[in-house]
C-alpha cells in the first residue's frame, strides 16, 4: 500500500516536471503529427491508381460439388456495378493451371476451396479453405488468409443449420441416407443460402469488409509507423530524465528514504507508461478524426499492440537509464537506437517491401513487430488471432527489457 | 554507552582498491551534536553515507537507534534526516513542492507534509518563495531548501555534510542558528565542515580523520588543551596541527 503510493508520487512527480517542459510537450505531441502531415501528402496517391482489388478463387472439388454454386453466386459478372473499394471476385476456373500462375509470377495469389468441400460441410468436419500465394508477397497472402478465414467462419455457421436439418432430414425418412442424396439436399439448401446470381448477402458482406479496409487510405500505414518510432522515442529520450535523477543527486536522496529500489524503479516506470498512454490517446484520436484511419476489424487488438508499445518502450527507457552513467550518453543512444529501430523496424516505409534477410534482421527490433501487427490489423483485414505471435513478441521485449533494468537497478552504485 | 545513539564499529570501504574509509569507530550519545572534521577527501561524505545506508560498507557495523544499517536499512532510514553535501534538488519544481514531495516519500500524508513544508520554508526565511521554481534561486537559497529538506518527518538523527558551504554569511548563519535551535530542542546530529569556528561552537565532541582514519577525538576544549592554552588556540590551529599543511588534492 505504501509501497504504489511512493510509486504514485514519483510518477506524478516526473509527470509534473515533463507537463512545465514546453520543449519537451511540443517534441512530444506536437512533432509527430508534423510527420504524419508530410508522409500522408508523399504518400498520397499511392495505391489509388490500381483501382481494385482482385480476390482470386478456385477449387478442387469435382463439377458438381457445393463450392461450384458458392462460387458462381460471389464471382463478379459486371464491374461497373460495384461500389468504390469492393473487390472484384475472380473464379479461376481450374485449381491445377491458377497454382502454375502463380508458380510463373502471373498471378500473385488465390483460395481454394477443398476437395472433400460438401462433404465436411454436411458432416461437419472442419473447413478448411486454402489460400495459395506467392512467398514474396506476404501483405497478399495474408489479405487472403483473412478472407479465407471469414469465408469459412460464415460457412461454418451455416454447415451448423445444415447439419441440423439433413440428420431431421434423413431420420424422418425423408430423404436416403446415402452420400449423393444427401449432397443433393445439402446443395438444395446451400443454394438457398447464396442465391446464384446476385451474390449471397452473408458472403459478400464480410468480402465487403476486406475491401474496405483496402480502400488506400495512407494515413492507416503512416500513423501506425510514427505511433510506434515516437512512442518509442519519447519513452528512450526519457532516460535522460532518470539519469538526471542520479546526476542530480536526488536519487542518493530517495534512497536514504524508506521508499525501496523497486518502488523508485516503478515509479519512474510508471510515469512513462502514463506519458506512453497519453501519447497514444492522441494518435488515435487525431488518427481517426482528422487522417480518418480505419482500425480494421480487431480495434482491441489495435489498442492491445499500442499498450505493449508503451510498455516496452518505458521498460526500454529504464533499462538504457540504468546502463550508462551521463545524460549525455543517455540522449545520444536514445537517438541512435530510434533512429536505427525505426526504418529497421518499417516505422518509415512498409518493410515487407525489404529483402527477405533484411525482414528477418528486423525481427531483432520491437518495431517490426508492431508495426507487421498493426499492418496486418489496419491494412490486411486480420483479426486479433492473427497477431499473436506480434503481441507475445512485444510482451516478451518489454519482459526482457524489464528484467535487465531490475537487474541493473538492483546492483549499480548511486 | 547505555545511551548511545548511533555506534560505528571499524568501518572499511574501498573504490576500486583505494581506502576511502579505512577502519572507522564513534558513537553518538542521544542528543548529541557531533562534528566529523577532515581535509578533502578524508572519507566524511563516504562515511556519512554508509550511515545513512546509501552505500554498503565493505566491513564493520553501524548500529543507529537500536537497527543495523546493513541488516535493517528500512528501520534505520525511517528515523534520519539526510543534507547531502551535493544539493539535491528538483530544479523544475518549487521549493514548496521540492518539499512536499520529499515529505510524502518520508511517509507523511498530503497535510502533514504541506504544513511541515511551509513551516521548514519559514524557518529558513523562504516563506515568499514557496512557489519559486528553485532553478532561479541563488546558491544561498538552494543550500537553504536542501537543509530544510532534511527536517521534513521530523527525524531523531540529522545528517548534516557541509550544510553550509559555498554560501555569503548571510544565509550561513541561518543555518547555522538554526542548527543551535535544532540542539536545544535536543536533536542528534553528526555534522560535517571546514569551518573550524561553526564546530568549535556547535559540536560537544568531534572527531577528526585523515587518510579515511580518524586520528583524534574529543571535545573541542580537549582537542585544543593538547597543543596549547585552550583559550588562545583555535580549532583550526588543533587541525592544522593533526593533518599537517600539505594540499591534498
Ligand atoms: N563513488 C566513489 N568512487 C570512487 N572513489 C570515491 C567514491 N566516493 C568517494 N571516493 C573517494 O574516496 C575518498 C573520500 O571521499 P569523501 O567524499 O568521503 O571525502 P570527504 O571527506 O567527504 O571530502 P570533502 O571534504 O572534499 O567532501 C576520496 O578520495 C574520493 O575520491
Ligand atoms: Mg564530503
Amino acid at each position: 500500500m505504501q509501497n504504489m503510493r511512493h510509486i504514485w508520487f514519483l510518477a506524478a512527480k516526473d509527470l509534473t516536471i515533463f507537463v512545465r517542459d514546453r520543449a519537451s510537450l511540443f517534441f512530444f505531441i506536437v512533432f509527430p503529427f508534423l510527420f504524419i502531415i508530410l508522409f500522408n501528402f508523399l504518400l498520397r496517391g499511392v495505391g489509388s491508381e490500381d483501382s481494385r482489388l482482385e480476390l482470386h478463387f478456385a477449387t478442387r472439388e469435382p463439377e458438381g460439388g457445393l463450392s461450384h454454386l458458392i462460387l458462381a453466386g460471389m464471382e463478379t459478372k459486371d464491374e461497373s456495378l460495384l461500389a468504390p473499394g469492393e473487390p472484384k471476385i475472380v473464379r479461376e476456373k481450374d485449381y491445377a493451371a491458377a497454382r502454375l500462375a502463380v508458380e510463373g509470377g502471373k498471378l500473385g495469389g488465390f483460395i481454394a476451396f477443398p476437395e472433400n468441400f460438401t462433404r465436411a460441410l454436411a458432416s461437419g468436419e472442419p473447413l478448411e479453405l486454402e489460400v495459395f500465394a506467392d512467398a514474396g508477397r506476404a501483405e497478399l497472402r495474408t489479405a487472403l488468409g483473412g478472407v479465407a478465414r471469414s469465408l469459412a467462419a460464415e460457412l461454418a455457421a451455416n454447415q451448423v443449420v445444415i447439419r441440423a436439418s439433413v440428420a431431421l432430414l434423413t431420420e424422418s425418412g425423408i430423404i436416403p441416407a446415402d452420400e449423393p442424396s444427401i449432397a443433393a439436399a445439402v446443395r438444395q439448401m446451400m443454394g438457398k443460402i447464396t442465391p446464384a446470381g446476385g451474390g449471397s448477402s452473408l458472403i459478400s458482406f464480410k468480402v465487403e469488409k476486406v475491401g474496405e479496409v483496402k480502400e488506400t487510405n495512407p494515413s492507416d500505414y503512416v500513423v501506425p509507423g510514427y505511433l510506434v518510432m515516437f512512442v518509442f522515442f519519447a519513452a528512450a529520450v526519457s532516460a535522460e530524465m532518470i539519469v538526471r535523477e542520479r546526476q542530480n543527486h536526488t536519487l542518493e536522496r530517495l534512497l536514504a528514504t524508506s521508499v525501496g529500489r523497486s518502488s523508485i524503479l516503478g515509479g519512474m516506470f510508471l510515469g512513462l507508461v502514463i506519458k506512453g498512454l497519453i501519447q497514444i490517446t492522441i494518435f488515435w484520436v487525431v488518427g481517426i478524426l482528422a487522417f480518418r484511419v480505419d482500425l480494421g476489424h480487431s480495434p482491441l487488438g489495435v489498442v492491445i499492440l499500442s499498450v505493449l508499445m508503451v510498455l516496452l518502450s518505458s521498460a526500454f527507457a529504464v533499462m538504457l537509464a540504468t546502463l550508462v552513467r551521463t545524460q549525455r550518453s543517455a540522449a545520444s543512444l536514445a537517438v541512435i537506437t530510434s533512429l536505427v529501430l525505426a526504418p529497421l523496424g518499417g516505422c518509415w516505409w512498409p518493410s515487407f517491401l525489404y529483402p527477405l534477410w533484411l525482414q528477418n534482421i528486423a525481427k531483432i527490433s520491437p518495431h517490426a513487430w508492431a508495426t507487421s501487427g498493426f499492418n496486418k490489423l489496419m491494412l490486411f483485414g486480420a483479426n486479433l488471432g492473427d497477431v499473436v505471435p506480434e503481441v507475445v513478441a512485444l510482451a516478451c521485449f518489454a519482459a526482457i527489457f524489464a528484467v535487465v533494468a531490475i537487474w541493473r537497478f538492483r546492483t549499480s552504485a548511486v | 554507552m547505555a545511551d548511545d545513539f548511533v555506534i560505528v564499529r571499524d568501518l572499511h570501504r574501498s573504490f576500486n582498491g583505494f581506502k576511502a574509509v579505512d577502519g572507522v569507530s564513534f558513537t553518538i550519545a542521544r542528543g548529541e551534536i557531533f562534528g566529523l572534521l577532515g581535509p578533502n577527501g578524508a572519507g566524511k561524505t563516504t562515511t556519512i553515507r554508509i550511515l545513512a545506508t546509501v552505500l554498503r560498507p565493505d566491513s564493520g557495523e553501524v548500529i543507529i537507534g537500536g537497527h543495523s544499517a546493513t541488516k535493517d536499512p528500512q528501520a534505520v532510514r525511517r528515523i534520519i534526516g539526510v543534507c547531502p553535501q551535493e544539493l539535491a534538488l528538483y530544479e523544475d519544481l518549487s521549493a514548496l513542492e521540492n518539499l512536499v514531495f520529499f515529505g510524502r516519500m518520508v511517509g507523511l500524508s498530503g497535510g502533514e507534509a504541506k504544513e511541515q513544508a511551509m513551516a521548514n520554508l519559514r524557518l529558513m526565511g523562504l516563506e515568499e518563495r514557496a512557489k519559486g521554481k528553485v532553478a532561479k534561486f541563488s546558491g544561498g537559497m538552494k543550500r537553504r531548501i536542501n537543509f530544510a529538506i532534511a527536517l521534513m518527518g521530523h527525524p531523531e538523527l540529522l545528517f548534516l555534510d557541509e550544510p553550509t558551504v559555498g554560501i555569503d554569511p548571510q544565509s550561513r548563519n541561518h543555518i547555522y542558528e538554526n542548527i543551535v535551535a535544532l540542539k536545544e530542542k535536543g536533536m542528534t546530529v553528526l555534522y560535517t565542515t571546514h569551518y573550524m569556528e561553526e564546530a568549535d561552537r556547535l559540536c560537544r565532541r568531534v572527531a577528526v580523520m585523515d587518510g579515511g582514519r580518524i586520528i583524534a577525538m574529543d571535545t573541542p576544549y580537549g582537542l585544543k588543551s593538547r597543543i596549547g592554552d585552550p583559550a588562545k588556540v583555535t580549532l583550526e590551529d588543533v587541525f592544522l596541527h593533526l593533518t599537517g599543511r600539505s594540499l591534498r588534492d
